[in-house]
C-alpha cells in the first residue's frame, strides 16, 4: 500500500503538467488536447530527468526560517514571465494586472524577510546542486545588507511599472515580460552566494534592461542601450575571467571545483593575482555603479531610458555595483581593496562627488541633472566603503537605500511633468508653483532628501560616511582630505538641486504652454506615496535600517581587517593558500568536497595530470 | 558479427536511410503530377516538389541515427567487438558523441530545408539525399582513425555540400559560391593528401595511433623523419583549418555561406565544422599527442593559437561591418572556430577537459547556429527574404513570435545566459585558463564583447528599430516544418542552459575515451 502511495506521489507533477497542457484552450478536439497533455508531462520528465540527482544538502538550518523563500522571491518572477509570453497580446489589461498581482505577491513575500531579527550568519540560505560536475551550486542566502537591497528592489520595481503603465501603451507585452525578467535577475543577483549563480543573474539582467531602454526609449534610445550593454559586457568579461580564475587555484589546492563564495573567499592569492583578480571584480562593479571615468554611460542610459527603466536603473541596477563591490570585492580580496582604497577614495571624492555635483550643476535638461546626482551620491557611496569603517560602511548601505528612495522619487516626478509636457528642459518652464501645488511640494520635498536636509533620510547617510571616512584607517592620511571633501559634496548638492527647483517651481510663470498643466494625479500621488513616506519613516528612524544590519556590517569589517593580515602575511609568496575554515555562522554552507567518486571526476580528471 | 554491425549501426542507418530516400525520391511522381514546374516551363526532376514528404523522411532517417548513436553509447561500444574494424573506424564513445550531434543538426537541417525549398521554389528532392550522405560522410570523419578513412570521409562530406551549395541553378551568386567553395576545398584536401603522404613516408604508418607512437619514438632527434613529420602535420593541419574556417583559411566561407541555400548554410556551418573538429581533435592528440609535439616550443599548440587569435579578432571585427545577416552569421561562425580553437590550443596541458570543452561548446553551438539560420528562413518568404538587417527592422512587432526565436538563438551564440551557448563559452574559458593560457583567454574574452556587439544589433533593428516608410520588408513564411526545427532548437539551447549536468558528463566520458 505504501509503495502505491509513493507511487501517486511520484506521480503527481506529470500529472498536473498533463492536466495543465490538457485544459489549455489551444485546440478543440479532445486527442489533440491529449497529445498537448502528453506533451507537457513529457516535457516535466524531461526536466525531471535532466535534473541533478544529488540530494538537496541544507546547510543548518535555521528552523523559524522557511527554506523555500528566497527560491519564491527569485524564481516567482522568472516564472512568471515565461508565462507572460503565453498570455494574449491582445487583452493589455490581463497582462497589466497578472504583472501587477506577481509583484505584488514578490514584495510581500520579501516583507516576510523582516520576520526574523539579522542576527550573525546568513538567514533564509538554501543550497543544492545544480551542475555537480562544474561544481556549481544553487546557493542562495541573504544577510543584514542584502534584505534591504532586496526589500528595495521588491518595493522600486511594482513602483516603476506602475509609472510605466502610466505613460507607455504600446507593446504591453514585452513591458511585462522584460519588467519580470529584470526583477527576477535583480533579486537572484542580491541573494546569490555562488559566483557563478551571481554571474548568471548578472548577465540575466542585461537583455531584459537594454529593451527596456531601447523599446520605450526616448530619441537616441538606441546609441544609449548599446552603450550600456557594451560597457557592461566589458566589465562583466573581466569579472568572468577572475572567477574562472579563482576557481582553478581552489581546484589545484583543494582538489575540487567549486565556485562557492564562501570557499573563494578562503583563498589568500598571491599579490600580483590577487591584485588583477580585484581589478576584474572591481571593474565590473565600478562600471555598475557607475564611478568615473566610467560614469558616461550613466547619462545617457537615464536620459533615454523611459520613466520606469530609470527608476529601477537608479533605484537598483546600480546598487548591485556597490553590493557587489561590498560583497566580493571587499569580501574576497581584503588586501588589494585595501591598498586600492586611498586611492578609489580619492576618485570618488574628485570624480564623483566633485565632478558629478558640477556636470549636474552645468545641465539644462532636469533628468540628466539627476543622472548627474546619482554619480555625485553614489561617490558617497563608494567613499563610505572605502573608508572600511563601521559607521563609513553602515552609512554607505544606508545611503544606498536613501538614494534608491530619492533619486527613484526624482525620476518618478520628472516623469510626471515629462507626460505633460514632452520637454525636460528647465529653460521651458519657471514658476510651475502656481499651477502645481501639490507636485510642487512634493518635489520640493523629495529634493530635500537628496540634498540630505536633517530630518530626511538622505542626511543620516551622508552624515555617517563623512564620519567614518574621518576615523578610518584604510586612508591613512587621505582620510581628513576625503571627508573634508565631502562635506564640501554636501554643499554642491544642495547648490545644483535648490537652483534648478528655484528655476523650475519658482519665479514668474511666462511660458503660456505651463498654464494649463494638471496637478499631479492620483495614480502618480499613489506610486510616489510610498517613497515619500519612507523617506520620513527612515530619516527620523534610521534605527529600523541600522539595527539589522548592524551585525553583518561588523562582520563585513572584521573580516576585511582579519583578510588583510592574512593578506600581508602572504605578502611576496608565489603561491596561493588557503585560510583555514573561520567556522561559526558565516560559513554555515561552505561546500564540502565531492564524496562519491563519479563521473564528475572524470570530468575534472584532466586538471589533476 | 551481429554486434560489430550494432556498433556501426549509426552508420549504417544513416547510410541505408540514404539510399532509401534516393529510391523514394526516384521512384515517385512530382507533387503536381505534371512533371512541370509550377510555371510550366520546365520538367523538373523527379522528386521535385515533395520537399515536405522528403525532408520528413531525412529526418526521420538523421533521428534515428541519432537514436542509434545513444544506443550504442548506452550499450557500451567497447564489447561490441569493435576491434575488427579498427583502425580504420573507431568506435568509441567519442565518436559516438559526434555521431549524435552530427545527426541532431543534420536532422534539424533537413527540417529548415523541408520548408525552404519549398517556399524558395528550388524544391528537388536532391537536396535531403545530399544532406543525409554528407552526414554519412561527416560520421564517418568522426569515426575515423586512419588517414585513408579520413580523406574518404572528408570527401564524401565535402561532395554532398558541394552540390547542395550550387542548389539554386538559375543563380549566379549560388553559381559562384560553389564552384568557389569546390576549387578551394580540393586545393585543400589536396594539401592534406599531400601531407598524409609525407607522414605516411616518414612513418611507414596511414594510421593514427602508428604514426603516434612512431613520433613517439623519434624522441626529438633533428632528423630527416621529424623534418618530414612537422611539415605533413603542418600540412595537414591547413587542410583542417580550411574545414573549419579559420583565418587565414576563411577566404571561400563568407561567399559560400551567403550564397547558399540557407539550410546548406546551416549545415555548413553546424555539421561540417563539427566534424572537422572532431577529426581535428583526433589527429592531434593522436597521432601528434607526443609531449614534445604538444609543447609550445615545438609543436602545434602555437599554430593553434596563432589561427585562434586570428579566427577571433579578424572574423569578430569584420562581422561587425556587415549589413547583411547571413554574412554576419557567416563571420560569426568564424569567430566560434576561433573560441574553439582556443579549447583545443588548451588540450596541450589538459587534453581530457579541454576536448571535453570543445565537445561541449560544439553541441551548443550547432544548435544554437542552426536556430539562428533557421530563424532568418522563418523571418523571410520568397522575394521577401530577410537579408540585411534593415529587413529585420520591426519584425519583433510585426511577428513575435519568430523575433523571440531569433533573439534566443543570438543570445546564445553571443553566450549569455540562460542559454547553451553561455555554458560552452564558460567551459572554454575555464580549459583554457585551467590550461594557464590566460592571455589567450583574455583576448578570446575581449573578442566575445566585440561579439555581443552585432549579436545585440540583430535585437536592436528586430526590437527597437521600425522598417523606413517604402523601404522592402520582411514577410516571414508560413511553415509547420521550419517551426518544428526551431522549436526544437528551442528546447534544447534552453534545457542545455539551464540544465547542462547530463551533456556534460557525456562529454566528459567522451573525452575520456580519446586517449
Amino acid at each position: 500500500m505504501n509503495a502505491l502511495r509513493d507511487a501517486g506521489i511520484e506521480m503527481i507533477p506529470y500529472l498536473i503538467a498533463f492536466v495543465v497542457g490538457y485544459l489549455m484552450p489551444w485546440r478543440k478536439e479532445w486527442f489533440e488536447r491529449f497529445a498537448v497533455g502528453s506533451v507537457a508531462a513529457l516535457s516535466v520528465a524531461f526536466v525531471l530527468g535532466l535534473w541533478p540527482d544529488k540530494a538537496v544538502e541544507v546547510a543548518e538550518t535555521r528552523p523559524e526560517e522557511w527554506g523555500h523563500l528566497l527560491n519564491l522571491i527569485v524564481f516567482l518572477p522568472l516564472i512568471a514571465a515565461i508565462a507572460v509570453v503565453f498570455l494574449p497580446r491582445q487583452s493589455p489589461k490581463l497582462l497589466k494586472q497578472f504583472t501587477m498581482v506577481v509583484l505584488g505577491v514578490d514584495f510581500l513575500a520579501s516583507l516576510a524577510l523582516l520576520g526574523v531579527p539579522m542576527s550573525e550568519g546568513w538567514h533564509f540560505q538554501y543550497v543544492t546542486e545544480w551542475v555537480p560536475s562544474l561544481g556549481i551550486r544553487y546557493h542562495v542566502a541573504i544577510d543584514g545588507i542584502s534584505v534591504w537591497l532586496v526589500l528595495l528592489s521588491t518595493l522600486s520595481t511594482p513602483i516603476a511599472l506602475h509609472v510605466s503603465f502610466g505613460s507607455i501603451k504600446k507593446r504591453t507585452k514585452e513591458l511585462c515580460f522584460a519588467f519580470l525578467m529584470l526583477h527576477g535577475a535583480m533579486m537572484g543577483a542580491f541573494v546569490s552566494l555562488d559566483l557563478f549563480l551571481f554571474f548568471v543573474f548578472w548577465e540575466l539582467m542585461l537583455v531584459p534592461m537594454i529593451l527596456i531602454i531601447g523599446i520605450w526609449g526616448g530619441v537616441e534610445k538606441i546609441k544609449a542601450s548599446y552603450k550600456f550593454f557594451l560597457y557592461t559586457m566589458a566589465g562583466s568579461m573581466m569579472m568572468l575571467a577572475a572567477i574562472l580564475y579563482m576557481a582553478w587555484v581552489f581546484h589545484s589546492i583543494e582538489g575540487y571545483w567549486t565556485f562557492d563564495y564562501l570557499a573563494l573567499k578562503r583563498l589568500v592569492l598571491p599579490e600580483d593575482a590577487a591584485f588583477w583578480c580585484f581589478a576584474g571584480f572591481a571593474l565590473a562593479f565600478l562600471i555598475k555603479v557607475p564611478m568615473f571615468p566610467f560614469h558616461t554611460w550613466l547619462p545617457d542610459a537615464h536620459v533615454q531610458a523611459p520613466t520606469g527603466g530609470s527608476i529601477i536603473l537608479a533605484a537598483v541596477l546600480l546598487k548591485l555595483g556597490t553590493y557587489g563591490y561590498i560583497r566580493f570585492c571587499m569580501g574576497m580580496f581584503e588586501g588589494p581593496a585595501w591598498e586600492a582604497s586611498a586611492t578609489l577614495a580619492g576618485v570618488a571624492v574628485a570624480g564623483g562627488i566633485f565632478y558629478g555635483a558640477l556636470c549636474a550643476w552645468k545641465q539644462s535638461d532636469i533628468k540628466r541633472l539627476v543622472a548627474y546626482s546619482s554619480v555625485a551620491h553614489l561617490g558617497f557611496v563608494m567613499l563610505g566603503l572605502f573608508s572600511g569603517t563601521h559607521a563609513g560602511v553602515s552609512g554607505a548601505i544606508v545611503q544606498m537605500i536613501n538614494h534608491g528612495i530619492s533619486t527613484g522619487a526624482l525620476f518618478l516626478l520628472v516623469g510626471v511633468i515629462y507626460d505633460r509636457r514632452h520637454t525636460r528642459q528647465i529653460a521651458d518652464f519657471g514658476g510651475l508653483a502656481k499651477v502645481m501645488p501639490v507636485y510642487t511640494a512634493l518635489f520640493v520635498l523629495v529634493t530635500m532628501a537628496s540634498v540630505g536636509v536633517p530630518g530626511t533620510n538622505g542626511f543620516v547617510g551622508e552624515f555617517m560616511v563623512i564620519m567614518g571616512t574621518m576615523v578610518s584607517d584604510s586612508l591613512g592620511r587621505h582620510a581628513t582630505p576625503a571627508a573634508v571633501g565631502a562635506s564640501f559634496g554636501v554643499i554642491l548638492a544642495a547648490l545644483y538641486m535648490l537652483s534648478m527647483v528655484q528655476r523650475v517651481f519658482f519665479g514668474p510663470l511666462n511660458n503660456p504652454k505651463n498654464e494649463k498643466l494638471t496637478d499631479i494625479n492620483s495614480r502618480e500621488l499613489v506610486a510616489v506615496a510610498p517613497l515619500v513616506a519612507l523617506i520620513f519613516v527612515f530619516g527620523l528612524f534610521p534605527n529600523i535600517l541600522l539595527s539589522r544590519m548592524n551585525d553583518s556590517v561588523g562582520a563585513t569589517v572584521r573580516h576585511l581587517a582579519e583578510g588583510r593580515i592574512a593578506y600581508e602575511a602572504h605578502a611576496g609568496a608565489t603561491t596561493a593558500k588557503l585560510r583555514p575554515k573561520r567556522g561559526g555562522p558565516w560559513e554555515a554552507g561552505h561546500p564540502s568536497p565531492p564524496q562519491v567518486a563519479d563521473v564528475a571526476v572524470a570530468l575534472n580528471a584532466g586538471a589533476d595530470k | 558479427m551481429i554486434d560489430l554491425f550494432i556498433a556501426l549501426s549509426p552508420l549504417l542507418t544513416v547510410g541505408f536511410g540514404g539510399l532509401l530516400l534516393m529510391l523514394a525520391e526516384a521512384l515517385g511522381k512530382p507533387a503536381n503530377n505534371t512533371g512541370m514546374s509550377p510555371d510550366g516551363a520546365v520538367v523538373v526532376d523527379a522528386g521535385a516538389g515533395r520537399s515536405e514528404e522528403l525532408g520528413l523522411l531525412a529526418t526521420v532517417i538523421l533521428f534515428s541515427g541519432a537514436a542509434s548513436s545513444m544506443g550504442v553509447w548506452l550499450a557500451d561500444p567497447a564489447t561490441l567487438g569493435v576491434e575488427l574494424v579498427s583502425p580504420w573506424l573507431q568506435v568509441d564513445r567519442y565518436s559516438l558523441f559526434f555521431s549524435f550531434i552530427l545527426c541532431i543538426s543534420g536532422g534539424l537541417c533537413t527540417l529548415l530545408g523541408g520548408g525552404y525549398l519549398e517556399e524558395h521554389k528550388i524544391d528537388r528532392g536532391e537536396f535531403f539525399t545530399l544532406v543525409v550522405f554528407s552526414t554519412v560522410g561527416a560520421i564517418a570523419l568522426g569515426f575515423a582513425g586512419d588517414l585513408l578513412t579520413v580523406f574518404v570521409a572528408l570527401e564524401t562530406m565535402s561532395l554532398g555540400v558541394y552540390c547542395m551549395i550550387g542548389l539554386r541553378r538559375s543563380s549566379p551568386r549560388a553559381g559562384e559560391a560553389a564552384l568557389k567553395y569546390f576549387l578551394l576545398g580540393s586545393f585543400a584536401a589536396a594539401i592534406m593528401m599531400f601531407g598524409a603522404a609525407l607522414l605516411y613516408a616518414a612513418t611507414g604508418h596511414t594510421d593514427l595511433a602508428g604514426i603516434g607512437a612512431f613520433v613517439g619514438g623519434l624522441g626529438g632527434e633533428a632528423s630527416g623523419e621529424t623534418a618530414m613529420v612537422i611539415v605533413g602535420m603542418l600540412l595537414m593541419l591547413i587542410g583542417m583549418a580550411f574545414k573549419i574556417s579559420a583565418v587565414p583559411f576563411h577566404m571561400w566561407a563568407p561567399d559560400a555561406y551567403e550564397g547558399a541555400p540557407t539550410p546548406t548554410t546551416s549545415f555548413m556551418a553546424a555539421a561540417v565544422k563539427t566534424a572537422a573538429f572532431a577529426v581535428l581533435l583526433r589527429i592531434l592528440l593522436i597521432a601528434f599527442g607526443d609531449p614534445r609535439l604538444m609543447s609550445w616550443g615545438a609543436g602545434w599548440p602555437p599554430v593553434m593559437a596563432c589561427l585562434s587569435v586570428l579566427s577571433m579578432t579578424i572574423a569578430n571585427v569584420i562581422a561587425g561591418r556587415q549589413s547583411s545577416v547571413k554574412r554576419m552569421l557567416a563571420y560569426s561562425s568564424i569567430s566560434h572556430a576561433g573560441y574553439l580553437l582556443m579549447g583545443v590550443c588548451a588540450a596541450m596541458r589538459l587534453p581530457e577537459e579541454a576536448s571535453a570543452s570543445v565537445m561541449f561548446y560544439l553541441a551548443g553551438y550547432c544548435i544554437s547556429t542552426i536556430g539562428a539560420f533557421g530563424a532568418l528562413i522563418l523571418c523571410g518568404s520568397r522575394g521577401k527574404e530577410a537579408v540585411s538587417y534593415a529587413d529585420l527592422a520591426g519584425i519583433g512587432r510585426r511577428h513575435p513570435a519568430a523575433a523571440a526565436a531569433f533573439a534566443l538563438f543570438v543570445i546564445s551564440l553571443a553566450g549569455m545566459p540562460p542559454t547553451a551557448g553561455f555554458f560552452g563559452k564558460l567551459y572554454v574559458f575555464r580549459a583554457t585558463i585551467d590550461a594557464e593560457l590566460y592571455s589567450l583567454a583574455i583576448i578570446g574574452l575581449l573578442n566575445s564583447i566585440v561579439g555581443a556587439y552585432y549579436y545585440m544589433k540583430v535585437l536592436v533593428f528586430m526590437y527597437m528599430r521600425e522598417p523606413i516608410p517604402g523601404a522592402p520588408i520582411a514577410i516571414p513564411m508560413r511553415s509547420s516544418m521550419v517551426v518544428s526545427a526551431l522549436i526544437i532548437a528551442a528546447a534544447l539551447v534552453v534545457a542545455i542552459g539551464v540544465l547542462p549536468g547530463a551533456l556534460l558528463e557525456m562529454a566528459a566520458v567522451a573525452a575520456a575515451a580519446l586517449s
